[in-house]
């Protein structure tokens, strides 16, 4: 919020504004309220108890989020804080029935992505990867001793989680994948690496991916385990609020129980991108929301040629272009929740709407860069941020042209993603 | 013990107000609220009952669109919500509403009631008074924290050479100022409680009060006088003329 | 008419607002008769012009504030269909209690009192203006300023009554108040300092003003960015603070568009800068050219006047 390139004497840094910025909280009743896009009523289809959820959050993240942001991006952590808060809002795992879980609807946790990624990414990456990747394939495919060991504290933000799939080989490709676990009787011996994993250094637990007799399975590793270790990850450019991790198990021992038995192969850690992409869906149009809002005031407010700049037609055809977007985006991720919610989809359906809502709110992001000027490359605006957190969006949880190929598979019946067979 | 809370749903400190057609269009308004100083009120209260116990009912009274705020108010921890309908704020006078919220306060059995200093919309500051009065109960006005003490309460209340710490029995009511304490947020738990709460929704007359007739009737609403424009003066010495139009034509200090 | 006007004061004496009082209920035809709280002011009320009489009215509930015990007290030596009293704190809370405790209605915060009974008020913290008519016997305060004071020159004469009702409260403890800083978005005026003021340690001149009108102290970008000593909570503007005080003052502010964005709302802006053409002027309601070495210190004096 604070600091620019515009002034040479930058006199204060690092830790001191870092309080001082968290000094700001409370409610701050004059700034104005942030009045979200919503140019055909999407709110009119809202329950009541879907929007107070959503306006929770909302606030929650104009008092805690937005103040603080760049300071973590500089820092480059997530602050505990925020996890905490999380977790007393009820949030984590929002679509998640029983075991001390949520349990609001898809269209509730589809909101709750939006606000949060109107704040940032790297929030909504860290409610993603805790509910989705996380606690997600505990609550579907774990035992019920597994159940009741972690949800609850996973659910209050006692416990982190992460989810550990790609590996520096295999990312597109994760069934090719190179971890391996071992049955030695009375543990499970696992070896080998994963990479760019979210969460990984400051999870307590991690749901990992590996081959047993060559047929993947889920593994929950606690981060004490002995061979297990998570370093961080850094150098991002994107995501600088989200931690990135890699996970390493050498000769990795862990109990027999820390099994998932509830499924093999593939779909395990497909049904959780499922819904983690579901939600990506929604956050995506909170981050376009974020870029349009800014940038409508800023082409309001800058004068040249003795003109407001949103008085020219070019401009006025990119903010009509960003309206046009933003509008059916909410529209695919509205319908999409109804979908989730009523049973009927199928995965084809969230590859399309990750990919559709994730490609316009960067391509939003960019045009308001531009439309910014040179004081789009601040940190003083959300632009840059956003664009820069949206390009990662754009990879994980499925490139956008593996999407691509799913629709195509889906519309051909043929398969391109390899030419083997 | 049930703890009564007096809530009020405003326009958003941060909504625009316009004027069309003599009164104010509370259609255009783009969000409402709890009034501000009602947020603190609540929120002593709910402390109140976690270190003592007791049902925190909060009512109020207004158009249909304010039961909203009661379910805001149960997210947050609220027990009992009562919501005496009115069709308008306007065609009410403090006499009118202050018999009706006496009522409902009667009605909910609470001799110790929480309520804002001021509402935000017509920002007065009538209600909790008045309704101490129509009580029988003593008013600590300005209060910002209450703590139970020995048989009765002790509150925090601004006075003029700074605070004071009052003692009081009840039925008494605390008319709040900005608190010291940070207001909570809600939970989905309390969202999910909050939707099942039943609001109790009365008429005045269920209530007992025969309204009669307002002897205040708004004539109209309008926009806040234009400023003069601009003026600038030069020096020093200037100061005092400022100062003085600050005063007399400004009315800011 | 018979217009009761509650008097306003501190533990010095009136406040100016109730020879305001005093002029409004003199403006409309009325006949006042002032009664003193705890008889703190008599005789200052009853050399005020117009002042019909003067009812000091004693009792022990005075010795402790509360404004229902007050206004009970208060009660019996009311008359007439109208009450004035001053929206102050204490003011309104009384008025309140009195109109309750007589069944009357109540309408806070006057601006305008006309014959009929018409009274105008500021609604949504001055967003919109209200009309209304009133009936009957009733309660009103009025803002302060709002209304020309009756001059003094009155010789009415002083009675006393001694009259208490119940105090249902008992003080504990008085804390006295800590200088703490208002914050910038709480505060009603704000006092604002730019890169003009030259050294951080010129801002001693600004808490000192914003101690005599009860201002929070503020600040542009350019002297948070340049002075450790003021901190970011202070900044107005884009990426500061929104705020819409009744009162902005900037004092050594250009007056940059980032800066506007976030005051340009305030009710009243007074600009303090020595450069004529600072933008800052373009925004102010009253401007003025000087350094605040000079103004300053002229402001202070002028508000001690007041
Ligand atoms: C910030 C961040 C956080 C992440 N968090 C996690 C996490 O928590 N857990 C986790 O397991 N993973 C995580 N990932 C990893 C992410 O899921 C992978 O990066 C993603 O699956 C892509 O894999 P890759 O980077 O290896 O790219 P590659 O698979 O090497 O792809 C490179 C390019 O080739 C294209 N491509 C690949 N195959 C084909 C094909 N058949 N046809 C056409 N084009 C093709 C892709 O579309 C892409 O453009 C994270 C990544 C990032 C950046
Ligand atoms: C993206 C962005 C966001 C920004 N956000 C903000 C923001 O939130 N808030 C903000 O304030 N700025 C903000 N700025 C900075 C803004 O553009 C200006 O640089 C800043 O407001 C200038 O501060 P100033 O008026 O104190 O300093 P200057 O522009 O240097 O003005 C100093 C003034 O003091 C006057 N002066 C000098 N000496 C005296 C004296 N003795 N007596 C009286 N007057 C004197 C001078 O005439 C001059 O007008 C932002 C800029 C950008 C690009």
């Amino acid at each position: 919020m604070r600091r620019g390139l515009l002034n040479a004497s930058r006199v204060k840094r690092g830790g001191a504004s870092w309080q001082r910025s968290f000094a700001l909280r409370g409610r701050d009743r004059s700034d104005m309220a942030y009045e979200a896009l919503d140019f055909y009523d999407i709110d009119a289809l809202l329950t009541e108890e879907e929007k107070m959820v959503r306006d929770m959050v909302r606030d929650w993240v104009d008092k805690e989020v937005i103040p603080n942001i760049e300071d973590a991006c500089r820092d480059g952590i997530f602050p505990d804080k925020w996890r905490v808060d999380l977790g007393e809002m009820g949030i984590l795992g929002a679509p998640l029935k029983g075991y001390g879980c949520p349990g609001l609807s898809y269209i509730a946790y589809g909101l709750i992505c939006q606000e949060l990624e109107r704040g940032d990414s790297g929030v909504r990456s860290f409610a993603s990867v805790q509910g989705s990747l996380a606690m997600y394939p505990i609550w579907d495919f774990g035992s019920e001793e597994q159940k009741n060991h972690y949800l609850p504290r996973m659910a209050s933000g006692e416990l982190i989680g992460c989810f550990g799939l790609t590996e520096p080989d295999y990312g597109s490709n994760p069934g090719d994948m190179i971890t391996r676990a071992e049955d030695k009787g009375d543990y499970y011996l696992l070896n080998g690496a994963k990479m760019w994993i979210t969460n990984g250094t400051i999870a307590d637990l991690a749901v990992v991916w590996a081959k047993l007799d060559g047929v993947i399975r889920g593994f929950i590793v606690e981060k004490d385990d002995p061979g297990f270790s998570a370093p961080e990850m850094t150098g991002k450019h994107s995501l600088k609020a989200s931690v990135t991790s890699e996970l390493v198990f050498q000769d990795c021992m862990i109990p027999k129980d820390r099994i998932l038995p509830g499924v093999k192969g593939l779909k395990g850690p497909f049904s959780c991108l499922n819904n983690a992409r579901y939600g990506i869906s929604w956050g995506a149009v909170g981050a376009a929301q974020s870029c349009f809002n800014s940038t409508k005031e800023y082409a309001l407010s800058r004068i040249q040629f003795g003109h407001p700049i949103a008085s020219f037609q070019l401009i006025q055809n990119k903010l009509s272009w960003m309206l046009r977007e933003i509008t059916k985006a909410q529209l695919l991720a509205y319908h999409l929740g109804k979908k989730k919610d009523d049973g009927t989809w199928i995965p084809e359906h969230i590859s399309l709407a990750k990919m559709n809502n994730v490609d316009i709110a960067l391509e939003i992001a960019r045009m308001s860069r531009d439309i910014h000027g040179a004081n789009g490359i601040l940190d003083e605006y959300p632009i840059m941020r956003h664009m820069a957190n949206l390009e990662s969006v754009k990879t994980y949880e499925g490139t956008h042209d593996i999407h691509n190929l799913i629709l195509g598979r889906h519309i051909t019946g043929i398969q391109s993603f390899t030419r083997e067979p | 013990m049930a703890i009564g809370v007096l809530l009020k749903q405003v326009p958003d400190t941060t909504a625009k107000i316009g004027v069309s057609g003599g009164r104010v269009d509370e259609s255009a308004v783009s969000k409402w609220s709890m009034s501000p100083y009602d947020e603190y009120a609540l929120e002593s209260a709910l402390k109140l009952k976690e270190s003592g116990g007791g049902d925190v009912v909060a009512i109020t009274c207004g158009p249909a669109r304010a039961g909203k705020m009661l379910t805001d108010a149960a997210a947050v921890g609220a027990d009992t919500l009562m919501h005496v309908q009115i069709d308008s704020h306007d065609s009410i006078d403090s006499t009118q509403i202050q018999s009706i919220l006496a009522a409902a306060l009667e009605r909910a059995g609470c001799n110790v009631v929480f309520c804002g200093k001021q509402a935000a919309d017509t920002n007065g500051g009538s209600t909790g008074p008045g309704v101490a009065m129509l009580m029988g109960a003593s008013c600590v006005s300005h209060v910002s924290e209450v703590s139970a003490d020995a048989g009765g309460y002790l509150a925090l209340r601004a006075s003029s050479g700074g605070d004071e710490r009052v003692h009081v029995s009840a039925p008494c009511v605390f008319a709040f100022d900005k608190g010291s304490e940070e207001l909570r947020r809600p939970n989905v738990r309390g969202i999910m409680m909050a939707k099942k709460k039943v609001i109790e929704t009365v008429s005045p007359e269920d209530l007992g009060v025969s309204m009669g007739e307002s002897r205040v009737t708004v004539v109209s609403h309008s926009p806040p006088p234009e400023k003069p424009p601009g003026q600038k003066f030069e020096g020093a010495d200037s100061v005092a003329t400022v100062v003085s139009k600050l005063r007399d034509e400004a009315n800011v200090i | 008419m018979d217009v009761t006007v509650i008097a306003d004061s501190t533990d010095d004496g009136l406040t100016p607002v109730t020879a305001q009082l005093v002029g409004a209920a003199t403006s409309i035809g009325g006949n006042p008769t002032v009664l003193c709280p705890g008889g703190v002011g008599a005789s200052e009320a009853a050399s005020i012009s117009g002042v019909s009489k003067v009812i000091s009215v004693e009792g022990d509930c005075f010795g402790t504030y509360e404004g229902g015990a007050w206004a009970t007290a208060l009660d019996s030596q009311a008359t007439g269909d109208l009450v004035l009293a001053a929206a102050s704190p204490r003011g309104r809370d009384i008025a309140a209690s009195l109109a309750a405790l007589r069944k009357i209605p109540i309408i806070q915060d006057a601006t305008g009192l006309e014959v009929g009974l018409v009274v105008s008020r500021p609604i949504y913290s001055g967003k919109a203006m209200e009309t209304s008519n009133v009936e009957g016997p009733c309660v009103i305060t009025l803002r302060a300023n709002a209304f020309d004071a009756a001059p003094d020159g009155g010789t009415s004469e002083v009675s006393t009554v001694n009259q208490s009702a119940d105090v249902g409260l008992a003080v504990k403890e008085a804390i006295a108040k800590a200088s703490e800083r208002l914050d910038v978005t709480e505060a009603d005026i704000i006092i604002s300092g730019g890169r003009g003021m030259g050294e951080p340690s010129n801002f001693s001149h600004l808490n000192e003003v914003a101690d005599m009108i009860g201002a929070a102290v503020g600040a542009s970008r350019a002297a948070v960015d340049t002075w450790e000593e003021i901190p970011h909570s202070m900044q107005v503007g884009q990426t500061g603070k929104t705020v819409t005080p009744s009162l902005y003052i900037a004092v050594g502010i250009s007056g940059a568009i980032q800066h506007l964005a976030g005051m340009k709302t305030s009710k009243y802006i007074v600009a303090i800068n020595k450069d004529p053409d600072a933008p800052i002027f373009g925004v102010a309601d009253y401007g003025i050219v000087a350094t605040w070495e000079d103004a300053l210190p002229a402001l202070k004096t002028e508000l001690a006047k007041l």
